[in-house]
């Protein structure tokens, strides 16, 4: 005991000495009463070994237990006794949980909630309890609030003292019954293979399986069954988060699994049953799902969400923790286990109007946050936007490689094996992840700014769950963490009266009093707030049961609407700010769910049938990551080709699939309402060849249309005849291919013109890579045409290099001679002027970018042409800037006749590479060598491991900008304006001008989406297309009735049948698309 | 004021060398082990996968050979028997050189090459050169000097082995869409291990190729298959242990010989690896104990040494030359996905494919070389594994080992019968060649 207050009084003075952040301070346990700590002894029988989640940490709950106005805080702890603090007022505590009774009987209690459980007006507590394992016993326990400050608990008189291995619990009425149903957490422990296929989650386990309780008068019943809730041995339930993401009125449920288990979407059916519908909405989770939390983050009215992993910040400990599974595992993962694509990072999704989430964690610069358990949001500042809390930190970091490689042997498997405790020296092998806890201020276009240092000061504690409220009732929102072996902190918040807010709490019915489910939707100067009262939030906690909203300087709320759990609404008008409303239903109205959102005028409509355009597209199953280990993107995906002309002479037109790697290519006729699949031998026999583009038109003035194709694949090496570019000339019956320039390598697009003005047509070929020369220039060339024979424009040559993807012929200097730019990766736009048939570079542009596509269309509407340009977007873990553009060097760095590419990327003024140490030196045996340890490779920059004279003599490619965006014409000089962040989630890969919405003037239709990238970069799957009217106006894909979210578009083109156009869109490995237009 | 000091000092190690009599050194077999013992811990501790393990003993085997080849007229020089191999360079100061002195100085330099943790043989070298400087430095610069020309004369051989070109090679790519093909197992998933071995040069082998065993029984799940009741006879033979329990022979057969240099465990929340010795390492180690037993000198310790792992080495090729034409499935995957979800084999599946068994050519191969040397029915104890926390197991002979060996995987869940016997045929082949071949001792 005496060492213990020399501990604290250590700590004390320690923590009192700590700068305060501007946002927050930090008041001690000596100031607060609040001394709360849940210390962790490991014993011989209770370690990190025995128990997975043996760092998890406690629970948190505020709530005003004594209806004092004032909320109180409620502590679990693992090992330790639970506390109750009562709130004196002053950020003063008093510790009551000796007489309030609810100190607990459980071994290991984890999550805690706050609810009025019998509907008496005061606060019940639910702890959740881990028992069942490691001698754990007890159970879940009801503490029933007496009124008194006294509680009794009553779990098993309500149905709900559960013995599993539950995690968290939240209260909330899923079937609108009025009273409060407990949807219930549970995890599942490691078995001794590392995971089993996806369908375990059907067989329900009792220990394991999450549970969803139904409240019949009082008594709480297991539905878990007939609702629809899985309840497996592989749901390892860590984030829980319930909110009406579906905006239909009935609350839905999200479960974060941790490890390989999906996390679960359950929406409610309305009807007391929910359908899991993670993969319909979601394209990629986090991996290690741990806490999350739900808000309104772009002020549209629909709840988003942030889910957290365990992603490093810093580079050592990037580099030295595993990370993501390598692309083969991962592809099993998914093919064979049935899983989701799941990545090691936090993961902010963006709800869409269509259900869709795009998810935008890594360009709002929220994605790594280390080893992070609760997520908050509020509007900490009180600016009218949502910003975002993070606890952090775990002892030991139990995936640094050094430890899992290197540390481990059989001494640990026979300490392991005789006494069931890690070796202590073992242990402190392991570094420890104390990383400080993260606040980010949310700002506009989905960004997130990281204040932490500021708004709060860098800690070294371990904090886990976090509850939010206000404690000093200064109107803004403070925070209390649950620590490890440390006393738990109040972040109290200084904003006050520097900014204007709302609180509202509710009294709604008698069986849920306070409201939970409640919608409040907030209007102030056209701006637009949303949230919906769910107080279990984070990581196993609840936080105060009330609604927060910041104002700035605004003086009034134009309007509040208010839609009760009961889905009827009332609406209060020019409400005051700086203060606290307590709202009861009054005057309410029944609402109307589908007037919620202003009904989407969708544009597009898919036409049943595709026209008879039945075509999927399958890509072969090469892996250019496989070959090429380090490149930094695939190159094999590039196709479909696509286009469109009258090839079989009946004066329609018809349509061109290129075929991938023995898939022939198809060609469907154009009938009288339909098109039909059929056979040309002459073009279709070439089913080796992977067509990455195509273009048909009548190139020897026969007045048969020709097919020209460009062959890639990434696969097909050295002189393969595969690599070869293909022209077919149509002769009476048929086609026959005639001898063009022998270049080796995959091409990219064609783009036929006459460019010469001879009356014949002439064609560009792009060029974009050499396989397995991932860096090296490919070979770009214009072919001049003679009666049908083409020949290499020898003066082209010096604009030849570079990894072309796209070009377009256009007058982009408006001197009536039509010029030609061309697009790449890791290179500017080329501005080739034509003059008489010679190409002069002009117009040079320092933007060196990923560039997928350009087309030319007046953005600006000043009467000249505008171009516009996609690039990779900034939605991934590429990093790119004028000051610090990212790198590819490109040599043979260990001198074995084959050559390496490695990229690197800035961070904090230094250059380091993408790659992981295992990816380096599995390819350059001398670096495994020169870094006998991870702890060695880690936090090692690119002239550390390399060297500057290796570096030096190596060709160096770089991009500059990753954003795509529009070359606006200014009387012939172009300045590059980028697109709004919302275009920027994903690469985009076409653009189609046409007037697709019939108001009589153009706008732009674009897609994108990429899947080529290895899992240490994700999918960049989220975007769901735009209409760009303008720079100022774009309609997002949801909106449109567009269906391009989760897949990876190639083309876009209009087409026509019987006068009427259609909208057609070409996929990578997936079905085309055709929609109708309002023309 | 630096320089000053320096050449103070020289002059006085120079006079102190002078005045201190200069003593003979003998370097004996002992010396030589040690230094393979070094070599293996420093490979566990790397983590090398079996077959880059083998390459790691045999090129520091054959340089301190050749040193001792030069010297010693019983032994004859493998220049011009392994593919590629001349002359190593003449020793200049022969009065001086200790051979034995140069061999272990050659074999210790290789070795430090070989592995990646450079700093544990560079200490372990240390102490050897400051002993031997002190007692005799003539005879020490000399024998260094020339036990380092021929390291790097063999290091330079060494560096056209294909090795450095195989690393950027292709992954081994899995497609999920044929049944019998190789897919990564539980719990590590991982790559394919080495899926270009094959293309390293031989050493005395004419080609991978040389000893390309029989096809593998067809993949079939059709009841009455080769394939399947071999695959039934994995599954049944688990079952049969399982219900004698942990303490049965087989088990013991099994955990003696599983010789995996990387087992992942994943233990609550933490992951670790147990590693032991390879196959080739295991086989080195009773080269060991044959050597002690038999009290060899250290030419003949060396030419064991040699010969044997040359052996293991040639092995890996033959056999992962096969492994990645046949690219079969392991049992555990076959079994998970037909027969029984929940099933484990007593041992790690390791991260190749099936057929042939890697321990088993290797075992044949390095059983049918030291029979050569120290006859049929030499018997010894093995405690090669007792590191490794396993206990002594007694054998009469070298084959009789090997035997034990090739089943050892049938027992641990991991091969179906045909590889194992098919296996340790394909490795006694070339172990037969390899001694016929090898004309290393005269008279």
């Amino acid at each position: 005991m005496n060492r213990f207050c020399i501990v604290l009084v250590i700590v004390v003075l320690f923590v009192s000495c700590k700068k305060e952040g501007s946002l927050f301070k930090t008041p001690t346990p000596g100031e607060t009463g609040v001394n709360f700590t849940n210390t962790l002894t490991p014993t011989d029988e209770l370690s990190i070994l025995d128990y997975l989640y043996f760092y998890n940490g406690g629970g948190v709950s505020i709530g005003d237990i004594n209806n004092d106005g004032l909320p109180d805080i409620f502590f679990t702890g693992n090992q330790v006794k639970n506390k109750l603090y009562l709130n004196k007022g002053n950020l003063e505590f008093e510790d009551i949980s000796g007489t309030a009774g609810i100190e607990g009987n459980s071994t290991w209690n984890t999550g805690v909630t706050m609810a009025d459980v019998n509907g008496d007006g005061l606060l019940d507590i639910y702890v959740c309890a881990v028992v069942g394992i490691n001698g754990f016993n007890g159970f879940n326990e009801l503490y029933i609030n007496n009124g008194d400050n006294t509680f009794t608990e009553s779990a098993a008189q309500y149905g709900l003292d559960f013995d599993s291995y539950s995690s968290n619990a939240a209260f909330f009425d899923y079937d609108l019954d009025g009273d409060l149903d407990l949807y219930l957490l549970n995890h599942a422990v490691h078995t001794q293979n590392s995971f089993g296929k996806f369908d375990l989650r059907f067989e329900r386990r009792y220990e394991t399986g999450d549970k969803l309780l139904r409240n019949d008068n009082g008594k709480f019943k297991d539905v878990s069954e007939e609702a629809g809730i899985y309840g497996g041995v592989n749901g390892y339930g860590l984030g829980l988060a319930i909110a009406d993401f579906n905006q239909d009125g009935f609350p839905d449920i999200y479960v974060g699994n941790d490890f390989h288990e999906d996390d679960y979407y359950y929406l409610n059916n309305g009807d007391g049953t929910f359908t899991e519908s993670l993969r319909k909405y979601f394209g990629h989770t986090s991996r290690f799902s741990m806490g999350n939390d739900v808000a309104d983050i772009n002020n549209d009215g629909r709840p988003d969400f942030l889910s957290l992993d365990m992603l490093p910040e810093d580079e050592v400990a990037l580099k030295s923790s595993e990370g993501d599974d390598n692309i083969q595992t991962q592809k099993m993962r998914v093919d064979r286990f049935g899983y989701h694509y799941q990545f090691t990072r936090n993961m902010l999704y963006v709800n869409q109007p269509d259900g869709n989430f795009t998810e935008t964690a890594l360009m709002s610069g929220i994605a790594a946050t280390d080893w992070s358990w609760s997520a908050l949001f509020g509007d900490y500042d009180q600016d009218g936007r949502q910003d975002v809390f993070i606890s952090n930190g775990i002892p030991k970091r139990p995936n640094d490689l050094d430890f899992i490689k290197f540390a481990s042997n059989n001494e640990i498997q026979k300490k392991l094996d005789n006494t069931k405790l890690v070796d202590e020296k073992a242990l402190d092998l392991m570094p420890s992840g104390n990383v400080h806890n993260y606040t980010f201020k949310g700002g506009k276009n989905l960004m997130f700014q990281d204040t932490s240092g500021d708004w709060i000061t860098k800690d070294t504690l371990i904090s886990g769950a976090t509850a939010m409220g206000d404690l000093d009732g200064d109107g803004d929102m403070d925070l209390v963490t649950n620590n490890i072996d440390q006393p738990a902190s109040l972040y109290i918040n200084k904003v006050g009266k520097k900014s204007n807010y709302l609180k509202i709490k509710f009294n709604y019915a008698p069986k849920n009093r306070f409201g939970i489910g409640t919608k409040v939707y907030s209007y102030h100067n056209g701006n637009l707030q949303f949230k919906e009262l769910f107080p279990t939030r984070g990581f196993q906690a609840s936080s105060e049961p009330m609604v927060h909203f910041g104002y700035g300087n605004a003086q009034k709320v134009d309007s509040l609407k208010v839609i009760w759990p009961d889905r009827t609404y009332q609406i209060l008008k020019d409400v005051s700010v700086n203060q606290t409303l307590t709202l009861k239903p009054e005057n309410t109205k029944p609402f109307d769910y589908k007037t919620l959102h202003k009904p989407t005028k969708s544009i597009f409509t898919p036409v049943e049938g595709n026209l008879g355009l039945d075509y999927t597209h399958v890509e072969d199953n090469y892996t250019d990551f496989n070959r090429e280990k380090l490149i930094p993107y695939q190159v094999s995906d590039r196709g479909p080709a696509l286009a469109q002309g009258d090839l079989n002479n009946d004066g329609k037109t018809d349509v061109f699939f290129g075929g991938s790697k023995f898939f022939p290519a198809q060609i469907y006729v154009q009938q009288d309402s339909i098109f039909v699949a059929q056979r040309f031998d002459g073009i279709q026999k070439d089913s080796i060849r992977e067509n990455v583009s195509a273009t048909i038109a009548d190139f020897n003035n026969d007045g048969k249309n020709d097919l020209f194709i460009t062959s890639g694949g990434g696969d097909f090496f050295g002189e393969s005849d595969a690599l070869l570019d293909a022209c077919y000339l149509q002769t009476d019956s048929s086609f026959s291919s005639v001898q063009l320039p022998e270049i080796f390598q995959n091409s990219s697009v064609v783009r036929p013109f006459d460019y010469d003005g001879d009356g014949d047509m002439d064609v560009f070929v792009g060029g974009h890579t050499l396989t397995a020369q991932f860096g090296a220039p490919a070979t770009s060339y214009l072919l001049e045409n003679n009666q049908g024979q083409f020949q290499l424009v020898d003066s082209f040559a010096k604009h030849s290099k570079g990894m072309v993807t796209d070009a377009i012929w256009s007058d982009f200097d408006g001197d009536g001679s039509t010029d030609l730019i061309v697009v790449g990766e890791w290179m500017s736009p080329k501005f080739l002027k034509n003059e008489n048939g010679t190409f002069t570079e002009t117009a040079a542009l320092d933007l060196k970018g990923l560039w997928q596509g350009i087309a030319a269309f007046d953005m600006d509407r000043d009467g000249d042409l505008d171009y516009l340009l996609g690039n990779w977007g900034t939605n991934s873990k590429f990093k790119a800037s004028k000051e610090f553009p990212m790198k590819l060097y490109f040599d043979d760095f260990d001198d074995n006749g084959q050559t390496e590419t490695v990229t690197a990327m800035e961070k904090n003024g230094k250059y380091y590479p993408l790659e992981s140490m295992d990816g380096l030196t599995a390819q350059l045996v001398y670096l495994r060598k020169k870094y006998t340890s991870y702890k060695s490779f880690a936090g090692k920059t690119m002239e550390e491991i390399f060297g500057k004279d290796v570096l030096k003599k190596s060709t160096v490619l770089e991009v500059n900008t990753l954003k795509s965006g529009y070359l606006r014409n200014d009387g012939g000089s172009f300045v590059f304006v980028p697109f709004q962040n919302e275009l920027q989630v994903s690469p985009i890969t076409a653009f189609l001008v046409d007037d697709f919405d019939g108001d009589g003037s153009q706008e732009v239709l674009c897609g994108g989406n990429f899947f080529g990238v290895k899992p240490y970069h994700g999918r960049l799957d989220s975007f769901s297309g735009a209409l760009i009217k303008n720079g100022e106006t774009v309609i997002l894909g949801a909106e449109l009735g567009l269906d391009f979210t989760k897949k990876s578009l190639r083309h876009l083109q209009t087409l026509e049948l019987n006068n009427q156009k259609y909208l057609l869109a070409v996929f990578n490995d997936d079905k085309a698309q055709v929609y109708t237009f309002k023309k | 004021m630096k320089l000053r000091l320096s050449l103070i000092a020289l002059v006085f190690l120079a006079l102190s060398a002078c005045q201190k009599k200069e003593e003979p050194i003998v370097v004996t077999s002992e010396d030589f082990h040690k230094s393979v013992d070094k070599v293996v811990e420093v490979m566990i501790h790397d983590i090398f996968s079996p077959p880059v393990a083998s390459r790691i003993f045999a090129y520091p085997n054959i340089a301190a050979y050749e040193i001792i080849a030069k010297k010693d007229d019983k032994y004859k020089s493998l220049s011009g028997q392994l593919t590629e191999l001349g002359d190593i360079p003449a020793p200049k100061d022969t009065e001086n050189i200790n051979f034995e002195m140069a061999a272990l100085v050659a074999h210790i330099d290789l070795s430090r090459r070989l592995i990646f943790s450079e700093e544990r043989v560079s200490n372990f070298r240390d102490s050897l050169y400051t002993l031997w400087s002190a007692k005799n430095e003539t005879m020490f610069n000399a024998s260094k000097d020339y036990g380092m020309e021929v390291a790097d004369y063999i290091a330079s051989w060494m560096g056209k082995d294909n090795y450095k070109e195989t690393r950027t090679m292709p992954k081994f790519s899995v497609n999920s869409d044929d049944p019998s093909r190789w897919q990564p197992t539980p719990p590590a998933y991982m790559n394919g291990l080495e899926p270009h071995w094959a293309k390293i040069r031989p050493f005395a082998i004419d080609s991978a190729a040389q000893f390309k065993p029989i096809p593998p029984p067809a993949f079939s799940m059709e009841k009455d298959s080769d394939f399947y009741k071999e695959l039934m006879e994995v599954y049944e033979v688990r079952n049969e242990m399982t219900a004698k329990g942990d303490a049965s022979e087989e088990v013991a057969i099994a955990k003696f010989w599983d010789c995996n240099p990387y087992v992942s465990v994943t233990r609550g929340h933490l992951m670790f690896a147990t590693k032991k010795i390879t196959p080739g390492a295991h086989w080195i180690g009773i080269t060991k104990i044959a050597c002690r037993k038999a009290d060899t000198d250290f030419a003949r310790t060396v030419f064991a040494y040699t010969k044997t792992s040359i052996a293991v080495a040639d092995g890996f090729i033959s056999c992962w030359d096969e492994k990645y034409r046949s690219n079969l499935i392991r049992p555990e995957t076959v079994i998970n996905e037909y027969i029984d979800d929940s099933w484990t084999p007593v041992l790690q599946t390791p991260p190749f494919p099936e057929y042939t068994s890697g321990h088993s050519v290797v075992s044949g191969a390095a059983s049918t070389v030291l029979t050569s040397i120290f006859g049929d029915g030499f018997s010894f104890d093995d405690d090669t594994e007792t590191p490794y926390g396993l206990p002594v197991r007694s054998f009469t002979s070298f084959n009789q080992a090997a035997d034990e060996a090739a089943i050892s995987r049938m027992y641990g869940g991991i091969h179906y019968r045909a590889a194992i016997e098919v296996g340790i045929k394909q490795g006694r082949d070339l172990g037969k060649f390899i001694v016929d071949k090898l004309d290393m001792t005269k008279g």
